[in-house]
């Protein structure tokens, strides 16, 4: 291995020739290597139907790759179980393309379940709650079914849950696809935030207006193949 | 401590947005726990009455002579080899005559011409005080008539018999109550749960991804179990005393509860039903939970 220990230490994500085939046969991603720092804002584009969602689904251990080796925070995700699983899981915040809200629950309930499942104090969780919607500017929506809400809405709160208990890899998946120029500074802002307290942030976005003026990389994807990795103000 | 608290909030919500559900498996785990400690509190008041009624039961075997000394420990065995007894007595000719005299009293001038030898000599067979004598007795009884020189046997056969046959009944109709009891506790719990799960199945994928563990996810509904099974339990005992409280209360001093005073379960026995429901319905929920609940 000609890796030194000080690099692996710091990739908090290693993928090494990863590859995903759904029967009966699409190939949704084949040979994506790439290491993603500790810390790091990281940038996944790509036309429609090019294996966004499909990688961040490996990243959060939804998908099992067909081939290849994915590590996060140096374990290989795919051959942790049980509560080394759901300890690592809790370590993962994942805002999905289509939400996952429970639409049955309120705003609050919805954003809560992410720090219930690590036992955080019912205080502690209703702070953070409180914060969380202020920073998206939702509060007046605090008790409302998530089903009541608007798309636009649905989306940030799914983006609230994800970060809500301080995850150290945050997969965001399209997350600004319905929301108005100052609702999507307002999303940027709290994802920088995160950054700024060290976690790892994965972003698969349509949106160049998001990475354009950034030093983030940014990985294009065309038809689930590397296509080019380079600085977001280098495209 | 906070996951306790998490896991309560967790049940508690369940049990809120199924109330229907539960509260139907809890009526039906209440009646069952109702119907089996029904049957089963008046088999042991029969039991128990039982033993008190054998307090006079005894055999007495007449015999054709009477025994000398020998024949009197050879006899002696011989009943002995059948069952344990408390007592043996033999009743001579002589003895016969002084008891029936005194059963006589003042009238016991009648008996001046009599020879004093005219009654037979006995055995008296007191068996052990339990229930099992009680139902066995029809059973030795054919034995002692076996036994050499006996010439008839004596005890209060219609009654025991009866007694016999009912009590056997009473255990079969216990048994079926408590198989009834076991199956709806455990399938009943199933069912709810089974329904619980496949109603939050987006709720429990999304719990997964979050990173709950499976205790977390799993002991909610093992939590609703031992509930249906405490709350059950609980609601049917309840009613079993209410109504033991009613029927006493009316029918006390009235000849018949008189033969047996009715008492109520002790302590121990409540506390096994009530464990016994919260086991069952734990099952239940145990076995919907490993068939349904893939982690
Ligand atoms: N479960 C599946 N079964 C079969 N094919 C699938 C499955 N999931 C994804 N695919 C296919 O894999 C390819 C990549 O899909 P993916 O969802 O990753 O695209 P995407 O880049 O996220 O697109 P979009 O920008 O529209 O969200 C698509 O062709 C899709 O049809
Ligand atoms: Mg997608």
């Amino acid at each position: 291995m000609s890796e030194s220990p000080a690099t692996t230490r710091t990739a908090m994500i290693e993928m090494i020739k990863v590859g995903k085939e759904f029967p009966p046969n699409v190939t949704a991603l084949a040979d994506i290597s790439v290491s993603i720092a500790s810390g790091e804002m990281f940038f996944l584009i790509g036309r429609s139907g090019a294996g966004k969602t499909t990688l961040l689904k490996l990243l959060c251990n939804m998908e099992r790759p067909s081939n290849g080796l994915i590590e996060v925070a140096g374990m290989n995700i795919h051959q942790v179980t049980g509560n080394k699983l759901a300890k690592l899981r809790q370590k993962v915040g994942v805002a999905y393309q289509d939400f996952r809200l429970l639409t049955d629950r309120t705003v609050a309930e919805n954003i809560a379940i992410s720090m219930e499942v690590s036992y955080k104090k019912p205080q502690i969780i209703r702070a953070r709650v409180r914060s969380l919607l202020a920073q998206l500017q939702l509060e007046d929506k605090h008790d409302m079914l998530t089903g009541d809400l608007s798309r636009g809405e649905q989306q940030r709160v799914a983006l609230a849950r994800a970060v809500a208990n301080s995850p150290a890899l945050i997969l965001v998946d399209e997350p600004t696809g319905n929301l108005d120029a100052t609702s999507t500074a307002q999303v940027m802002e709290l994802l920088a935030r995160c950054s700024n307290s060290g976690a790892t942030i994965v972003i698969a976005t349509h949106d160049e207006a998001l990475y354009r003026h950034s030093s983030n990389r940014v990985m294009k994807l065309h038809n689930g193949k590397l296509d080019s990795l380079t600085r977001g103000d280098e495209l | 401590m906070n996951f306790w608290l998490s896991v309560i909030r967790q049940t508690g919500r369940n049990l809120r947005q199924t109330w229907a559900t539960q509260f139907m498996t809890c009526l039906t785990v209440s009646l069952s726990v109702l119907m089996f400690s029904f049957f089963y509190l008046i088999y042991i008041n029969i039991l128990s009455a039982g033993n008190k009624v054998s307090d006079d039961l005894r055999l007495i075997v007449y015999l054709d002579e009477e025994p000398g000394p020998q024949l009197q420990e050879q006899l002696r065995l011989k009943i002995t080899q059948f069952d344990q007894v408390q007592e043996v007595k033999f009743i001579s000719k002589a003895e016969a005559y002084s008891r029936f005299t005194e059963q006589l009293g003042d009238n016991r001038d009648v008996l001046t011409d009599m020879p004093t030898d005219f009654l037979p000599a006995s055995i008296e067979v007191v068996p052990l005080k339990n229930l099992r004598s009680l139902n066995q007795v029809k059973l030795f009884a054919e034995y002692l008539a076996t036994i050499p020189g006996s010439q008839k046997v004596q005890y209060g056969q219609k009654w025991v018999e009866r007694f016999y046959y009912f009590t056997q009944l009473l255990s079969i109709v216990v048994l079926l109550s408590g198989t009834l009891l076991i199956l709806t506790a455990t399938f009943m719990v199933a069912s709810t749960i089974r329904l619980t799960i496949f109603g939050r199945q987006e709720e429990l994928e999304l719990l997964k991804l979050v990173g709950a563990t499976n205790n977390y996810i799993r002991t909610p509904f093992l939590l609703e179990g031992i509930f249906q099974g405490l709350m059950g339990s609980f609601l049917g005992l309840t009613a079993l005393y209410t109504l033991f409280q009613w029927t006493t209360g009316h029918f006390s001093g009235a000849g018949f509860l008189d033969l047996f005073t009715f008492t109520f379960f002790p302590s121990e026995i409540i506390v096994t039903i009530v464990l016994l429901s919260i086991i069952l319905c734990t099952a239940g929920s145990y076995t919907s939970m490993q068939k349904f609940l893939r982690i």
